[in-house]
């Protein structure tokens, strides 16, 4: 009972934990939003704009009430589920980001897939035979992965497999529900492009503390016992680096969808990278304030989530 | 103001290595096929690629210059105008001024019917006239500032009466002004016809998604015969036009426009696209706050307009593919005036000896605002090379172009320059008082000019006789140019790409593609 206990305790304090990190990352948008110059009623009375215009516009979207009032109707509109329009195209947020989302979280789960399908083996592979030419072959090959930057690769990797042979659609993303295979058929391609890096990380970060691991006395005991080096590796091995490979992971997933911005405009994916750059570029607040609040959100969920698993592969954080 | 490039979000590096890949990849692609000319096919749905989300759907309440060709689609206008000279010829609607203050339109059929099926008669060009008017959501409401009052005269026809005479009118009521939206819609949706557009137009509206795309398709009891050919349109929003080339390429959409003439030679060498190109209003020129020193002084501004080499400046930023701006109107316009063209030719040693007169023999440093898109940054270089030949050191800060415009014409009156564009007008006295009258927004500095100006800016407005208007035009432009409360450096070309199934489409004059023509062959 008591373990029950503390297991709720500890979800609840994480919970409680991420209500100021959302209030800070917002604010922290928002004035960052308000005080780079720019002003979205220039936009919004367009190309005809006159100074009485503009100065109606600001009235007319509460653009003239001092800036703490601003974010403090924004923030109590969002406590309550609302997350308002695009002042821009009067979209509500709520409709934009969740047709967005699964976009982005379609791609960077494929991209997260395969930068684990690569890069564990790869980084096994290393680690297996530390200094040894197919350590040191996989290791520049996992730093060409981090050092191409993803729009190149992407670019590459359309003009060969989109537009000389037509396997792949060049642009564009249709949703999962719709379609499955058309879907996963346009998000290869970007999943990809995302996913290079990844795979490199991934790859040189398990080599590292697995190679670590298996220099360790408790490894060299484990020999001198007699017992198989496969087993070493598989049983001893992967289960003392799981933790590493956790954060690793975690890491790369909260990385991974901020990369996808580039990845998004290179495709033409109606996601939450072209959504964000957008609003902030015409400093449409609601809309960035949305993407934020939807982005901090997911990222805690994430941590969340690893933070529990550690607590299942490591026994050590459950006491 | 250049608002249509305003959501081109262009990343440098990255669209430079993509022109060079995308054209290895491109030159790989065989040749098209070729279509043997023929009458016009009805149906097919077409994939447009737009470069911006529209700002809104309501003619009235949105704003962006880049929403044009979203709206032509959804909204027939009262007038329209030629596509090679932007004259004015009727729309929906036929014009006649029985006295200066009253201009009367009358609607060329009694069986127009907005997409919801309610009727687009006199009683709903009145209401849209005075909504467009004095709503309090109206972006056009400066439009229509000589408008007193409407009235309905028959189920056809209306009679406008005027506060002053406004010769601009029937041109204006082809732009935003005049594009008649359902007052059932209106009145049922507030401000949600934002978002779900009722027209007349000939395709009808289905959905927008921010971002992503516009789906129109076939309005049934559309008023004009056999219009339109094509069963549905849908415009895709791709922000990157390296990547809405390469949709285009991949023939995975139709048509993109509004591209930039880097992307020319790639255009040109995929065999399976047709490109198109053609002048435009849209002018690449340089803002002056002349109600302060140093460009108070008119020496000093006319200097800038003699350094800069246009036709070399047209050469280097836009390949080749535009035309040398010497006023604010380019040749083909009806209102062209060739003597002042010819005011500022390349005279560096000119420029040199005015500046000196003006108290500046060694010179002087000015400050620029700019935009810092690629194409932008080239547009900068190249002029400020060009006026340290004469000594002006041009002092360029570049940020986004609502942070840089802003700073500019708004209340901080940062920069005595701003190299950027104008997007172009139906009608030139449009143009000319948005961008010299007194106080306007466009007009950093908001001084008069002169009194002469501003007399002849509303003689412009006084007869509907395009030879009367001509003149007055000549002489705007005259004390414009003379003055040189603007350096015109180049008119934008209209660059469209298109697959070869795309038939019968025109670029325009006004820079903003109308679909209207344009079929889909099999």
């Amino acid at each position: 009972m008591a373990t029950q206990a503390r297991k709720w305790e500890f979800v609840w304090r994480r919970l409680l934990q991420t209500l100021p990190v959302i209030v800070f990352a917002t604010f922290v948008v928002f004035a960052l939003l308000k005080l780079v110059p720019g002003d979205i009623a220039l936009t919004l009375a367009g190309d005809n704009a006159t100074e009485q215009r503009i100065a109606e516009i600001r009235h007319l979207y509460g653009l003239d009430r001092p800036f703490l009032v601003q974010y403090g109707s924004w923030l109590w509109k969002a406590v309550h589920g609302d997350l308002s329009v695009s002042l821009l195209s009067g979209e509500p947020v709520l409709t934009s980001i969740l047709r967005s989302l699964p976009n982005t979280l379609l791609i960077v789960a494929i991209a997260l897939l395969l930068a684990l399908l690569a890069g564990i083996p790869l980084g096994i592979g290393a680690a297996s035979r530390p200094g040894s030419l197919l350590d040191r072959g996989l290791m520049t090959f996992a730093s060409l992965g981090v050092a191409v930057p993803n729009f190149w690769l992407a670019m590459i990797l359309v003009s060969m497999f989109a537009l000389e042979r037509n396997w792949f659609p060049t642009t564009g993303s249709v949703p999962l529900g719709e379609n499955p295979y058309e879907a996963l058929r346009h998000a290869v391609l970007p999943a990809l492009a995302l996913a290079a890096g990844g795979m490199a990380e991934v790859a040189r970060q398990l080599r590292s503390s697995l190679a670590e691991l298996l220099s360790s006395q408790q490894v060299r005991t484990l020999h001198a016992k007699g017992v198989r080096p496969a087993v070493i590796l598989w049983k001893h091995g992967l289960k003392n680096v799981s933790v590493n490979l956790l954060t690793v992971i975690a890491l790369l997933a909260n990385r991974l969808l901020a990369a996808t911005v580039v990845v998004e405009a290179v495709f033409a994916i109606p996601g939450m990278g072209s959504l964000i750059v957008h609003g902030a570029v015409h400093r449409d607040f609601p809309v960035v304030q949305g993407v934020v609040f939807t982005m901090v959100l997911i990222v805690i969920v994430i941590n969340f989530t690893a933070d529990a698993l550690y607590r299942v592969v490591d026994p050590r954080v459950r006491s | 103001m250049s608002e249509d490039t305003k959501d081109t979000i262009v990343i440098s590096r990255r669209d430079l290595l993509l022109a060079a890949l995308s054209g290895a990849a491109l030159s790989a692609v065989p040749g098209g096929l070729a279509h043997a000319q023929a009458a016009p096919r009805r149906g097919g749905v077409i994939r447009i690629v737009a470069p911006a989300n529209p700002s809104s759907l309501d003619p009235a309440t949105g704003g962006a210059g880049s929403d044009h060709s979203t709206l032509w689609p959804i909204y027939d206008t009262l007038t329209e105008w030629d596509y090679q000279t932007l004259k004015v010829v009727p729309g929906m609607a036929e014009w006649s001024t029985p006295d200066p203050q009253t201009l009367v339109l009358k609607l060329r059929s009694d069986k127009i019917v907005f997409h919801d099926g309610t009727p687009m008669d006199a009683e709903a060009v009145k209401f849209n006239l005075e909504r467009n008017r004095a709503d309090s959501r109206s972006n056009v409401k400066a439009d229509l500032g000589s408008v007193v009052s409407v009235e309905v005269v028959s189920p056809t026809e209306v009679r406008i009466k005027l506060s002053q005479p406004d010769a601009a009118l029937p041109a204006i009521l082809s732009d935003r002004a005049g594009m008649m939206i359902s007052p059932k819609a209106v009145k049922e949706l507030g401000a949600e016809s934002d978002r779900k557009p009722v027209g007349a137009g000939p395709w009808k509206f289905v959905s927008w998604t921010d971002n992503d795309k516009v789906v129109l398709t076939r309005h049934e009891k559309y008023w004009k015969p056999n219009r339109p050919y094509l069963d549905g349109m849908e415009v895709l929003i791709i922000p990157d036009q390296a990547t809405a080339l390469r949709s285009v390429t991949s023939e995975q959409n139709h048509l993109a426009y509004n591209l930039s003439p880097r992307y020319k030679p790639l255009a040109d060498r995929a065999k399976n696209l047709t490109v198109s190109t053609g002048p435009t209003l849209y002018c690449f020129q340089i803002y002056f706050n002349y109600s302060r020193a140093p460009l108070d002084n008119p020496k000093v501004r006319q200097a800038i307009n003699l350094a800069i080499d246009r036709p070399a400046f047209v050469k280097a930023t836009q390949g080749g593919l535009g035309e040398a701006a010497y006023m604010l109107l380019p040749s083909s316009h009806w209102a062209y005036d060739k003597q002042v063209a010819a005011l500022y030719p390349y005279d560096p040693a000119h420029a040199k000896k005015l500046l000196a007169e003006a108290g500046f023999p060694n010179g002087l440093e000015i400050s620029f605002g700019g935009y810092n898109d690629q194409d932008s940054v080239r547009r900068a270089e190249v002029v400020m090379e060009m006026l340290r030949k004469v000594g002006i050191n041009a002092k360029f800060t570049n940020g986004s172009i609502a942070e840089i415009s802003g700073q500019f014409f708004g209340n901080e009156k940062k920069f005595d320059a701003l190299l950027s564009a104008w997007t172009g007008r139906p009608d030139p006295s449009m143009t000319y008082s948005l961008g010299f009258a007194k106080g306007a927004y466009y007009n950093a500095g908001r001084s008069e000019a002169s009194p002469e100006l501003s007399a002849l800016l509303k003689e412009s407005r006084l007869k509907e006789d395009p030879e009367f208007r001509k003149a007055v035009f000549a002489k705007i432009q005259h004390i414009v140019m003379e003055q040189a409360l603007v350096a015109p450096l180049a008119f934008r070309y209209e660059l469209v790409a298109a697959t070869k199934q795309v038939k019968d489409f025109r670029p325009n004059l006004l820079g903003k593609p109308k679909f209207n023509d344009v079929w889909l062959a099999s």
